[in-house]
């Protein structure tokens, strides 16, 4: 619960350039789609413009930044989006309008080889329903990435008996997708995303379909993965636990909009509207929020207590200050930045539930 | 009564509008007007020669003398030359073949067979091979079967090597598959009878004609089959590996076609069993082989067509059964794989080759010869056969005074020729009025019209009377069709146990070859048009069978039990609930069963059924090709009228349920 934001040391990181730039994504299906951006249609809601035109804007005007080494989760309702947006990253959707840019090429305007290219070598994808080739044994689904690159048998095998290995599957290697549960299944597709050591990861709900233990199993495993091999990951979800869990930054989508972007402190500490808010209503602030949220200006000669990472959640704070006399000080990169006394906590537990 | 009314009125909007209420009545007037002006102007008014195209069949015949004289020209310009080397390629492929099978001699012939099927399909499938090859031999029909074998592989690869590519098209493109579905739909209609007489103006008569036919039958379910099974691969696999980076090839070669392989493989076991069903009217035009046998031994040597149509179904039932264990048991997934399996595997193949070479060279050693022909029980057989034949015809017996004699008569006497003479002698424009009405009756406007000018047609190229004739065969044979298929259909819905009876039988009949229906009572029945009508009975009752227990068990339990609860029995729960809510099904039995009747009744032509069948058999057999053709047009406008008369209103889609 408390491994929140391993990623917390990447988050300014505005050094470098973004590995994913999507900058105003629309998808609109159906006839004529084209002409409705751009005019007063596309201002109207969903439900009207299909009223109106008979399409439906699954992703409206949405922009982004996935920075390299982060996890961007994309929250919502079923039907908010978050698949059509994931797939127009690498073009399984055609967008309708805007503009992706993935470690540098402008995926909207490659070409199909190019297309092909990043694809086999820059991103893979996790799917919900997994997605495997029951014609096939676990470890002819995991080298599936590398034959279509055309690697040699031999090296393809050795390849993917790794990544098993590494998703815990060794001893499945030979058996088929449907002998195996679907928590065992969903490892073979991280493992096939995996073989062929892509610069970023996408998660359409990758663990929907299973059950909640599994899932939270799982989950312990993208983590592990993440903190093991840095891959940057863009994770889609409806379920806010996992959301805040595996999230360095969310985007919540709602409609086919994104209605707030931001660290998971941010959503739970500020929600940007009524719909946010419901959706973060029943979580435990202080599995959230972290000192740096609650901390105040040290005042003179308050800046000698003792000490916490100020990316400590406030639940694993209060020990500690709970036990200090004096307001616990929070640091970043050893320089004291603020200061949590007892009472800023409890106004933060105190705040659940309103 | 009055409670099972409630209930049957309670049920909700899941019962349909009484659809006969008003049609039946306006149905039984425009019958009621047909027969009045059939008793007042009898006779009086044939269909008028000033509307019929005579020269058309002198055209066709000129038509056919230019096409054979181009074609054989020293020269023939590049047109006639790509046609000829695809006629010739075909013939060569069948004589190819066979020579193979020749050049194995029997005992390699045996082994390559039986061998095949053990490596693939398992001990069972090959112990059924090897049954079948031993029964070729004890029937003396081995050269027959291997010359069928070969006419139906070229066939079969044929068929696939054009149906699967463009199954393939059709199942990734809506487009091409919207482009071609009609087409398919219109192939099936068309009696294979039909298309005989212009495939052997094209091909000429010989084993090319004979492929072609095939294949014009083979091919719309060897797409449709395939189209289906590519559609069927789940979406998200496809998805995964375009993620993945792979190409279209790769997706199609790697994902779509192992997918599908269950789809791919029983359309394999389709083909070879549509293959199967045609060689015996590909006999008719120089398929040689059992089909020959069967054609030329109706009339001549009774117990060898016999025989020879045993032997096609056996033919059939192994390759079905083969096909059907191979496709089991080499499902990777079932199969599982390991690098010591696969080497093991690799040894039995060799071994299983080894094997089959040793035949060959022990067959050519011991100078074994290139057919089974040293031992046959053929003599001993026939001597069985004839007697049972003899019995049947005997018109002394029980069975001929009692039973088949009089069940024949009483079907012409009832049947076909009060029908016929009805159809025939009414003034044709209250039959055509008529016919057109109850089309707009049963199948709307549209439907209606294409049935008008279909009959049109029919008139126009001068077969009305033959026309009517047949149709009054059909008639009867589909309303017999419609009585069985109902009774035996609803009885196995509504009985476990006849369920488990009727499903093999069906699976059965569904594989024998449709001239194969009519051998038996050619001696049974020998009146006229008799067999033809009691074998399309025969051959289509399965299907309606099939429909009628589908739509009955598809009924939903909880319509049935609403009635139940009013308390209605279990005979008013069928008559009022399931039979009504079956409707659509039962309608779409009616309009498979009436297609496949009127392809049995048109071969009927061949055995004294007379109409527009014996004036293709005619067309066939003295090389009258302006007869023979316009019969076929005939035949073929009138499948597409009895088609959409029989398709109801808004049943268009149902079609590819079968
Ligand atoms: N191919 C399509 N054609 C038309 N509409 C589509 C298509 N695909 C998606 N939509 C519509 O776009 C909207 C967004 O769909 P999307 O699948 O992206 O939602 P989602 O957020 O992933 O939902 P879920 O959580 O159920 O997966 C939905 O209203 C859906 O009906
Ligand atoms: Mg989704």
């Amino acid at each position: 619960m408390s491994t929140s934001t391993t990623g917390a040391k990447r988050l300014g990181s505005s050094s470098g350039n973004p590995l994913i730039r999507a900058e105003g994504i629309w998808k609109i299906f159906g006839k004529n789609a084209d002409r409705v951006i751009g005019t007063a249609d596309a201002e109207l809601s969903r439900a009207e413009l299909r009223t109106k035109t008979g399409c439906v804007a699954a992703v409206r005007n949405v922009s982004f930044e996935v920075w390299p080494g982060e996890v961007f989760v994309v929250m919502g309702l079923s039907g908010s989006g978050k698949s059509t947006l994931v797939r127009t990253l690498i073009r399984l959707i055609e967008p309708t309008a805007g503009r992706v840019e993935i470690d540098g090429h402008d995926v909207t305007q490659a070409s199909r080889d190019e297309l092909l290219q990043l694809r086999r070598h820059t991103s893979s994808m996790v799917f919900q329903h997994f997605g495997l080739l029951a014609h096939r044994s676990v470890i002819d689904n995991v080298a599936f990435g590398l034959e279509v690159q055309g690697k040699s048998k031999a090296e393809r095998l050795a390849r993917a008996g790794e990544v098993l290995k590494l998703v815990g599957l060794e001893d499945a290697a030979n058996q088929f997708p449907n002998e195996l549960s679907g928590g065992m299944q969903q490892r073979v597709g991280l493992a096939r995303a995996f073989a062929v050591d892509p610069k970023v990861m996408l998660y359409d709900e990758p663990f929907s379909a299973l059950d909640p233990l599994i899932r939270r199993d799982m989950q312990d495993e993208v983590i592990r993965l993440q903190h093991e091999t840095g891959k940057t990951m863009v994770f889609i979800t409806h379920d806010l636990p996992e959301a805040l869990r595996l999230g360095d930054r969310i985007a919540i989508m709602r409609d086919g909009r994104v209605v707030q972007l931001g660290t998971p402190e941010d959503l739970v500490g500020s929600p940007a509207d009524d719909y946010v808010s419901n959706f973060v209503r029943d979580i435990p602030r202080s599995h959230v929020l972290t000192l740096r949220w609650i901390m105040r200006e040290p005042a003179a000669g308050e800046a000698d207590g003792p000490t916490l990472d100020v990316s400590t959640t406030v639940r694993n704070a209060v020990p500690v200050i709970a036990a200090s006399e004096r307001p616990v000080c929070a640091v970043e990169n050893g320089r004291v930045v603020g200061v949590v006394d007892k009472e800023a906590v409890l106004m933060a537990i105190a705040g659940e539930g309103d | 009564m009055a409670v099972a009314g409630a209930a049957a009125q309670s049920l909700p909007s899941s019962l349909p509008a009484p659809w006969w209420r008003g049609r039946p009545g306006a149905a039984v007037l425009v019958v009621a007007g047909m027969l009045l002006s059939y008793f007042g102007w009898k006779h009086h008014w044939a269909w008028p020669a000033a509307l019929e195209w005579n020269s058309f069949s002198p055209h066709l015949d000129r038509f056919q003398a230019w096409l054979s004289n181009n074609r054989n020209l020293p020269h023939p310009n590049i047109a006639f030359r790509i046609f000829n080397g695809f006629a010739n390629f075909l013939d060569d492929l069948v004589s190819w073949l066979t020579r193979l099978f020749y050049y194995l001699k029997w005992s390699g012939t045996t082994a390559l067979g039986t061998l095949v099927v053990l490596r693939f399909g398992g001990r069972k499938a090959a112990l059924g091979t090897l049954a079948a090859f031993a029964s070729f031999a004890t029937l003396g029909l081995w050269d027959n079967s291997v010359q069928t074998f070969a006419l139906m592989f070229a066939a079969v690869g044929m068929s696939l090597a054009v149906g699967m590519p463009l199954g393939v098209l059709a199942g990734r493109s809506a487009t091409f598959n919207r482009a071609i579905t009609p087409i398919l739909d219109a192939m099936q209609i068309v009696p294979a009878f039909a298309y005989l007489m212009p495939v052997v103006i094209l091909f000429s008569v010989g084993p090319g004609a004979a492929v072609v036919t095939t294949m014009i039958y083979a091919v719309p379910p060897a797409i449709r089959i395939t189209a289906l099974g590519i559609r069927g691969v789940a979406p998200n696999t496809v998805e995964a590996a375009t993620a993945l980076g792979a190409t279209r090839w790769q997706v199609l070669s790697k994902v779509q076609l192992p997918l599908a392989r269950r789809m791919l493989l029983l359309s394999v076991n389709q083909t070879i069993l549509f293959a199967l069903s045609m060689v015996v009217i590909a006999g008719l035009i120089g398929g040689t082989g059992l089909g020959d046998a069967v054609t030329n031994g109706l009339y001549t040597d009774p117990a060898f067509a016999i025989f020879a149509g045993a032997a096609i179904v056996i033919m059939a039932i192994a390759l079905d059964r083969a096909t059907e264990a191979m496709a089991n048991r080499t499902d990777p997934a079932q199969r599982h794989l390991t690098a010591h399996k696969a080497h093991v595997l690799r040894a039995y193949t060799a071994a299983c080759a080894l094997v089959v070479v040793a035949a060959v060279v022990l067959g050519h050693v011991f100078g074994a010869g290139t057919v089974w022909s040293r031992w046959t029980a053929q003599d001993w057989l026939r001597t069985y056969v004839q007697r049972a034949l003899d019995y049947i015809q005997n018109p002394g017996t029980f069975l001929f005074r009692n039973l088949t004699n009089p069940t024949g008569n009483f079907l012409v006497q009832h049947g076909i020729q009060p029908l016929r003479t009805f159809f025939i002698e009414t003034p044709w424009p209250a039959t055509f009025a008529g016919l057109v009405l109850i089309a707009f009756l049963l199948s709307g406007l549209r439907r209606a019209a294409i049935a008008a000018a279909m009959l049109f047609i029919v008139g126009l190229v001068g077969e009305w009377a033959n026309a009517m004739d047949t149709f009054s065969q059909v008639l009867v044979a589909t309303v017999l069709t419609v009585i069985v298929g109902l009774a035996i259909g609803v009885w196995a819905a509504e009985s476990r146990t006849v369920s488990r009876v009727v499903r093999p039988v069906n699976d059965v009949l569904q594989t024998l070859p449709q001239l194969v229906y009519i051998i038996p009572f050619i001696y049974l029945m020998p009146v006229s048009g008799v067999p033809g009508v009691v074998a399309s009975v025969l051959y289509a009752s399965p299907v309606m069978i099939r429909l009628v227990q589908r739509g009955i068990e598809d009924v939903s339990p909880e319509s049935v039990e609403a009635a139940t609860s009013f308390g209605a029995t279990r005979a008013q729960v069928l008559l009022k609930v399931k039979i009504p809510l079956a409707r659509d099904a039962i309608m779409l039995g009616v309009n498979q069963a009436i297609i496949m009747v009127l392809a049995v009744v048109v071969i009927g032509g061949l055995v004294g059924s007379g109409a527009l069948g014996y004036e293709v058999a005619q067309g066939l057999q003295r090389n009258a090709f302006g007869q023979g053709v316009i019969a076929s047009i005939a035949i073929l406008a009138l499948g597409i009228a009895l088609d959409r008369v029989t398709q109801g209103r808004g049943a268009a889609g149902a079609r590819s349920e079968s």
